[in-house]
């Protein structure tokens, strides 16, 4: 990989991981569901209790509703040709289910589809 | 009673009757090191040694203080047979020095070690060519995606498993950890398979993997696998 397509890989995966976080912000799933594949999966605990499947996340993401004052961070963008994975750290997370000041840690893992660089998978670890 | 399973390559045997509660415990399990040791007829440290480099597959339970293991009898028979058909034979010296796992008094070497002991699982079975031996490495949800030979690829971890018997062994595989990272409850492991063969993979490919792991009740558990093979 030339250094220019290092980094249209890498502003193509940020991009994707954008529109999870206005979505985040937001509260509004409909923005965010381009960033994912159809078949991506969604792991991790909030609590004791496992959380799975995307659909949980979107339903999740809807009732929380807007969460204005996220400071999401890139943590690592590490590209192996087709696929990625992404850390993202969130801060200052607050909303109906989030309650406030709460950081979640998130790791992507994305697949580069004709249509862009899709999340084929979120998990998190929610910092509780 | 005394039962050999396959042939004198491995010298594996299995023994019955020791002190154990066999009689009630219909799963047939194995409650600690002494009796896995004893049920292979190796010694302690033989068979954690085997745990931690060769997938032999024990399961924990998670305690405060310390956790403790068990395994279940069909899954060393399994895990044996399959060993028995392509020998590994990464060095049998029994005074190899033991894999960390009791000394690790530190918290971030106890979870590193379970994670590449899952991943080890994952390793056996690819070399072996058997799923079945993999299976206990992976959530019952878990899911794989990428790209074989420019198809894009999703889908149910079943897919791999049988992938995985119709490649049959790939005595040569030398995977690599390239990362791991571990975030409280999830991980994330990339590793670099050289010298992939078989009926499916061929002859001495590359595969990079993506692996993200869960920690569910006290195991670490492989919930997605994402690939990506090298073009030769």
């Amino acid at each position: 990989m030339t250094k220019s397509e290092y980094l249209t890989e890498y502003d193509g995966i940020v991009k994707t991981i954008q529109l999870y976080i206005d979505g985040s912000k937001q509260g509004k799933s409909e923005l965010m569901r381009p960033a994912f594949h159809p078949d991506a999966s969604f792991f991790g605990y909030a609590g004791d209790k496992l959380a799975t499947g995307i659909p949980f996340l979107f339903d999740w993401i809807d009732k929380n509703g807007p969460a204005p004052k996220i400071e999401p961070r890139v943590v690592s963008v590490d590209i192996l040709e087709s696929i990625a994975v992404v850390r993202l750290e969130v801060a200052g997370w607050s909303g109906n289910l989030a309650g406030s000041g709460v950081r979640m840690c998130d790791l992507f893992t994305l697949l580069k589809t004709p249509g862009g660089w899709k999340i084929i998978q979120k998990a998190f670890h929610w910092h509780g | 009673m005394r039962t050999q399973l396959s042939s004198a390559a491995s010298g594996i045997f299995f023994r019955g009757g020791f002190d154990m509660p066999e009689r009630n415990t219909p799963q047939k399990t194995l409650e600690s090191w002494k009796q896995i040791a004893a049920y292979l007829d190796r010694s302690e440290r033989t068979v954690r040694r085997w745990e931690a480099s060769e997938g032999l597959p024990v399961h924990r339970r998670e305690h405060e203080k310390q956790d403790t293991v068990f395994a279940y009898r069909h899954e060393l028979e399994a895990w044996s047979r399959l060993r028995t058909k392509c020998p590994l034979d990464a060095s049998p010296d029994e005074s190899e020095i033991l894999p960390p796992t009791e000394a690790a008094a530190n918290a971030y070497l106890i979870e590193h070690d379970a994670i590449t002991r899952t991943m080890h699982r994952y390793i056996a079975g690819a070399r072996a060519g058997d799923g079945d031996l993999m299976r206990p490495a992976f959530h019952p949800s878990a899911t794989i995606s990428g790209y074989c030979q420019g198809a894009e690829y999703s889908g149910s971890v079943e897919h791999v498993f049988q992938w995985i018997s119709g490649n049959g062994p790939a005595p040569n595989i030398s995977p690599r950890f390239a990362r791991i990272e571990i975030i409280e409850s999830i991980a994330v492991v990339h590793l670099e398979v050289q010298h992939w063969s078989g009926k499916l993979a061929g002859a001495n490919a590359r595969a990079s993997d993506v692996f993200t792991l869960l920690k569910c009740d006290g195991e670490w558990k492989i919930t997605h696998k994402l690939f990506h093979w090298h073009d030769h």
